[in-house]
């Protein structure tokens, strides 16, 4: 049954995204935009970016990632479809985990795969970029997690934009401080294990914890 | 090095917040009051005219 | 039915809580001002001044008690909020939201006061301490509640869901303090103590008792007042608060409400 309902999910999300390609592209242009802007405000030089880069990127990605945080329940909460998910005979944070998944899969995987480029544009040394993607690759997801839960608190809310990133940056500051850091050790040489462990061990518990925090929050925005 | 204007600028922190955390739920109160009784205030004036006890179809606010 | 239980049950009726707040708010202000006079006058006064920091570490009597409080009040709104999710009871509701606002207060001297107190001691007005920034992170949780509470039409799910967000922070406060505490050996290298390395003396510690005590009490007013607010406002349609608002008195201990009035007549 829980199977079924995630394949459906994942099927009838990957549908919508294709009759929409382009706005799988648009997080990237905006971490794009943010590089851009940061290299202009730093002056293009190689020597100054090489510093800021892998930080840079990261602000990137989780602006991005927050931008991005509109789409994950308001496309469902407006057709209904969030009322039929409560209703339905399979758990709602199993419906919301799924979501978040597809949510991620969509909207920061093309970021992972676009920062390789976007770190050419800093001048990011490449002995960092192993250690950022993998900083990334556990963050992003954690990201999405925690950006569900306030997702779902605001949900049904018109304008709640800048609500939305307040909500959020506090709770994403441990993983950019994790991230951030693994690729600041790396940098200086030393072993990023022990950040990457964490934002792991963040990550798993957030898998548990995250879905059924949002699902409460669901049930409190459309009660 | 004198440190009273630093100590003179704490603790005048201090009491300006604690003040305002004191005012704002009283202005809240009076507010509340008030805008209850103009309420109070209109549902008479929108009774008193007819006095009938008859189902009218004003409903009570 | 034990008078205390009774009691308990009878807050949760608005008119009895409002009658309840609005006698015992002010005497908690009143009672927190007399033992903050105390507090105040020994810390300015009749403490003698460290040998290390001068008269600038007398900010510590403001700058701790209110650390202290910046974070109690967040764990209580948290479990005010947990109780009120679980149980929906309103009142807890309303007493959840309405720690939102002093927190935020307390917080705010706090980050002023650490600031103002650091200036001297460090030479700058900021500085990217584990303890400060943990505590500007806060005072961003405290705002996102207070936001969330209104940004929400209906106040019942709008106290539940800023009481859910507080809950959420308040498991990951923790988690945000340890990475800050970890970025920050890892960026800033030591720690730079407030206090330097002077250990306080027995001397200097009644007076920040008193502060301690007295924040305590002065919250509880306004915890009182700002709930009473809050469930004027929420009430406002109701009869009792017209009959009050027209400055029929309160009814104070007169009124006996429907339980008390029962037990009478029983013989």
């Amino acid at each position: 049954m829980m199977r079924q309902a995630a394949m459906a999910l994942v099927v009838r999300d990957i549908r919508l995204l294709w009759r929409r390609r382009g706005d799988a592209l648009q997080p990237a242009l905006f971490a794009l935009l943010v590089v851009v802007l940061f290299a202009l405000a730093l002056g293009g030089e190689a020597r100054a970016l090489e510093r800021v880069a892998a930080p840079v990127l990261w602000v990137a990605v989780l602006l991005a990632g927050l931008l991005a945080l509109d789409t994950l329940f308001r496309g469902d909460a407006e057709d209904g479809s969030l009322e039929q998910w409560m209703l339905a005979p399979v758990p709602l944070s199993w419906l919301v985990l799924v979501r978040t998944f597809m949510h991620w899969a969509t909207t920061a995987l093309p970021l992972l795969v676009a920062t390789p480029l976007l770190g050419e544009l800093l001048h990011l040394p490449r002995a960092q970029l192993p250690v950022l993607l993998a900083s990334l690759a556990l963050g992003t997801p954690l990201l999405s997690l925690l950006g569900a839960v306030v997702a779902a608190l605001t949900v049904g809310m018109r304008r709640s934009g800048i609500l939305v990133a307040l909500l959020a940056l506090p709770l994403y500051v441990p993983v950019l401080v994790f991230g951030a850091g693994a690729v600041a050790l790396a940098a200086q040489g030393q072993d990023a294990l022990a950040p990457l462990l964490y934002l792991g061990a963040g990550l798993v518990l957030a898998l548990v914890l995250a879905p059924l925090a949002a699902a409460a929050a669901i049930r409190i925005a459309l009660s | 090095m004198s440190y009273q204007n630093y100590v003179i600028a704490a603790y005048a922190v201090f009491f300006v917040v604690l003040a305002w955390d004191f005012v704002a739920p009283r202005i809240g109160i009076a507010r509340e009051l008030r805008a209850a009784k103009l309420r109070a205030a209109r549902k008479q004036a929108r009774t008193a005219p007819d006095g009938s006890n008859e189902l009218s179809r004003q409903t009570a606010e | 039915m034990h008078p205390l239980v009774r009691w308990f049950h009878q807050l949760g009726s608005p008119p009895y809580f409002d009658r309840f707040a609005a006698r015992w708010a002010p005497v908690s202000y009143v009672l927190a001002l007399v033992v903050m006079a105390y507090g105040l006058w020994a810390a300015l006064f009749q403490v003698p001044a460290d040998y290390q920091q001068g008269d600038s570490f007398r900010i510590l009597y403001i700058h701790v008690p209110s650390a202290w409080m910046s974070l109690f009040v967040f764990g209580l709104m948290a479990f005010y909020a947990a109780i009120a999710l679980i149980w929906r009871i309103k009142l807890c509701e309303i007493l959840a939201m309405a720690c939102a606002a002093p927190g935020a207060a307390f917080t705010l001297i706090t980050l002023a006061t650490g600031s103002i107190w650091g200036k001297p001691m460090w030479g700058t007005w900021w500085d990217w301490d584990p303890r400060l920034t943990t505590e500007l992170i806060l005072l961003f949780l405290y705002f996102g509640v207070i936001g969330l509470y209104n940004a929400i039409e209906d106040r019942r799910a709008a106290a539940r869901a800023a009481g859910l967000l507080a809950i959420v922070g308040v498991a990951l406060l923790p988690v945000i303090r340890y990475s800050v505490v970890w970025w920050n050996s890892l960026h800033q290298g030591q720690t730079i103590s407030l206090m330097g390395g002077s250990k306080m003396d027995d001397s200097m510690l009644p007076p920040l008792f008193a502060m301690i005590v007295a924040t305590k009490l002065w919250f509880i007013g306004s915890l009182l007042a700002r709930a009473r607010a809050d469930n004027l406002r929420r009430e406002a349609g109701k009869d009792w608060v017209l009959r009050l608002s027209q400055g029929t008195p309160s009814q104070g201990r007169q009124s006996k409400d429907t339980l008390t009035q029962v037990k009478d007549r029983a013989p």
